[in-house]
């Protein structure tokens, strides 16, 4: 049954290869960004918070992050009259390729900033231990554990298999949209999902002391 | 044998990443060929990995600095494409999300700081905290009355 279904995905992704089979959801917002660039606030608004998160989760420093976010939002501003609109039915509904385009300029800024970067860079659940909850200290205490123990597993991942878990459970991205950000397919990209979740399950067993 | 072995792999990622499709669409597939343990790694991954949101300031520093840059992109007069009209229907509600119950809620920070939303479930903790607790208790009582003793 699921040798069926994979073939149908299959053929779903050669469909997919025809131009612009699907719509991308931002096409309305892109195109008022393009006839007038002050209206590119929009989409800054819309993406800010993942953009920022994406970098603060490669990076592991805020500051770090917004130069990232920065370099990100400007060059995507100016480099708007060229993109283009590639959308197709492999891409999921709801998909969004500025979304995917953003991504990928923000994983090249990433990139600058880290051949850069000078800071030591903290996990995540590190810079979240910065935020102490006053009022309800053992929840936050067992939340925290909880997030520290599941963010230590998926950081021990290998490059783009900690990449693509990331995108999938922090920014829930499909995996279509994970394989263009990621420059690969998207066969490989559930591979590497599933071979991250088994190692990330096997860690957290390892932890609790289950063994076996 | 490899391939084969490859091809195994490549179903097992497949029914995985359909469990995940639905999981992250609020409607975990109860059906799903997916191992309890990997279910539970998934579902603890969706709950607690947070998310950054930058501070105020950052977002409207750069907001500016955005239309600064816009407001000189338009003076360059730089020919912009437009994109041909097209109509497009809006995506349905996943089906059954009703039944998944309380959407996870997971940890958002604004530059290293709770959210608002964050703070006002602290705040509805703490009252239930409180409404679980003795009204006037003995400690609650001398904790009082040393209070009183030192204000006066």
């Amino acid at each position: 049954m699921a040798r069926s279904a994979l073939r149908k995905v299959t053929r779903a992704e050669d469909a997919g290869r025809s131009p612009i089979a699907r719509l991308d959801r931002d096409r309305s917002l892109v195109e008022e960004a393009r006839a007038d660039p002050s209206r590119f606030d929009a989409l800054y608004r819309k993406y800010l918070a993942q953009v920022y998160n994406y970098a603060v989760y490669e990076l592991g420093d805020h500051h770090e992050a917004e130069d990232a976010t920065e370099r990100t939002f400007l060059s995507a501003l100016a480099a708007l009259p060229r993109f283009e609109e590639r959308a197709s039915d492999a891409d999921g509904e709801g998909a969004s390729t500025f979304r995917v385009w953003l991504f990928r300029i923000a994983r090249n800024a990433i990139a600058e900033r880290r051949r850069a970067g000078r800071r030591r860079p903290e996990a995540p659940i590190e810079l979240a231990a910065h935020a102490p909850d006053p009022v309800d200290v053992e929840g936050t205490i067992v939340r925290r554990e909880a997030a520290a123990s599941a963010w230590r597993a998926v950081d021990r991942l290998d490059g783009d298999r900690r990449r693509a878990v990331i995108l999938r459970f922090v920014h829930e991205m499909s995996t279509a949209e994970i394989a263009a950000v990621l420059g690969r397919s998207e066969g490989a990209v559930r591979v590497l999902i599933h071979r991250g979740l088994r190692r990330v399950a096997r860690d957290l067993r390892d932890l609790r002391g289950d063994g076996g | 044998v490899t391939g084969l072995h490859s091809r195994d792999g490549e179903i097992e990622a497949f029914v995985v990443d359909r469990y995940l499709e639905s999981l992250l669409a609020r409607d975990p597939d109860p059906g799903a060929d997916v191992p309890h343990e990997m279910r539970a790694t998934a579902v603890r991954l969706v709950r607690s990995l947070p998310r950054f949101h930058p501070s105020f300031r950052f977002e409207e520093e750069l907001a500016a600095r955005l239309a600064f840059a816009a407001r000189s992109d338009a003076a360059s007069g730089e020919t912009l494409i437009a994109l041909p009209e097209v109509t497009r229907t809006p995506l349905p509600a996943p089906a059954g999300a009703e039944r998944v119950g309380p959407t996870p809620v997971r940890p958002v920070l604004v530059g290293g700081v709770l959210t608002s939303a964050a703070i006002s479930i602290a705040g509805a903790a703490y009252v239930a905290w409180r409404r679980s607790r003795q009204p006037d208790g003995a400690m609650l009582r001398a904790v009082r009355a040393v209070a009183r003793a030192r204000t006066v």
